[in-house]
């Protein structure tokens, strides 16, 4: 119809023109802007994986832990960033000071079976018995220093704490990252 | 749950390191770039399923991510700057006998490229070219001298 136009006349009028000639829709300020992003971009990608090969997200360097419980009689080594569904080593070294009657007792809180996921204890303990915001394992200990191993593997994303103790010794207690 | 998260994640990092590559001029696939989208989708089905690999799994991160994708389909032509976030913008390498260096330079373009694209139109050389423009889906676009007239 004269005097209307067409939707893509329409369309193709809104498009920016090079040289008044040519309907491009160039947008050379968006585009210098995304190149500079684009720069920033890579340059971030560089260091997240500079931080992932130092431990930063966790199985590295930066990502390992050891604590002593004050009394000394035992240390655990863990990671305090883990990965979800990942597996990990959770070792506990125990003294002479932590065994009784050739056996160590060993408290973990429900938080290393539950969210961190303990699959498996090396040793295999003797018992385990359900306790107050826990369990206990019994293992059977004839040398000192002498390590016990869980096998963990996280559910669940977020900080979850744990805590170990030998009963009537003192405590360790941590905080692990969980990512997902 | 997990997957979906996973899958909604997936499709945006994918869609970013995509776009971070810039666009191939020509729009073919080379081989090597086949191995790059076939190792990148591999990683990210890999953390999108988990260990849950059934069937009912892989049919909801399907759903999910062709859902995703008509999602974002639909913003991009809703929003033009979305569109251009997600696309780019078409920019003009060569003009009237004047190589745009700093598009050339950024898109990592050789004039090869656009002489390449000159000869599947049947133009000789850089004297028959008007405007040459790299389009949005990696395209390049030649505009003769001869059509101009």
């Amino acid at each position: 119809m004269p005097g209307k136009d067409t939707v893509a006349e329409r369309i193709t009028d809104s498009i920016p023109r090079v040289d008044n000639a040519v309907a491009v829709g160039e947008d050379l300020d968006f585009q210098r802007q995304w190149w500079r992003f684009e720069k920033a971009a890579w340059v971030m990608l560089a260091l997240v994986l500079i931080a992932d090969a130092l431990g930063v997200f966790g199985r590295g360097w930066l990502a390992r832990a050891e604590r002593s419980s004050a009394d000394g009689n035992f240390s655990v080594r863990y990671e305090r960033v883990e990965r979800a569904g990942t597996p990990s080593v959770m070792t506990i070294t125990v003294n002479e000071g932590a065994q009784q009657n050739r056996q160590l007792q060993l408290f973990a809180s429900e938080s290393v079976v539950e969210v961190l996921g303990a699959q498996r204890i090396i040793p295999q303990p003797e018992s385990s018995t359900l306790t107050p915001g826990g369990l206990l394992y019994t293992f059977p200990m004839t040398s000192a220093p002498a390590e016990v191993s869980f096998e963990l593997e996280p559910s669940f994303p977020g900080v979850h704490t744990f805590e170990l103790r030998v009963p009537g010794a003192s405590s360790v207690q941590g905080k692990v990252l969980v990512l997902p | 749950m997990p997957t979906l998260i996973h899958a909604i994640l997936g499709y945006f990092v994918l869609l970013l390191t995509i776009r971070l590559l810039s666009r191939r001029p020509g729009s073919q696939l080379t081989l090597f770039e086949f191995v790059l989208v076939f190792l990148i989708g591999g990683i990210i089905i890999a953390s999108t399923m988990g260990n849950d690999r059934s069937v009912t799994n892989a049919t909801c991160a399907v759903i999910l991510v062709g859902l995703l994708h008509r999602v974002v389909s639909y913003a991009r032509n809703r929003w033009p700057r979305l569109g251009q976030l997600i696309d780019g913008s078409p920019v003009v390498v060569y003009k009237k006998g004047v190589w745009q260096d700093e598009v050339m330079q950024q898109m990592k373009l050789a004039p090869e490229d656009i002489l390449a694209a000159a000869r599947t139109k049947g133009i000789r050389g850089l004297g028959d070219i008007d405007y040459a423009v790299l389009e949005r889906n990696g395209q390049i676009s030649i505009l003769s001298r001869a059509e101009s007239k």
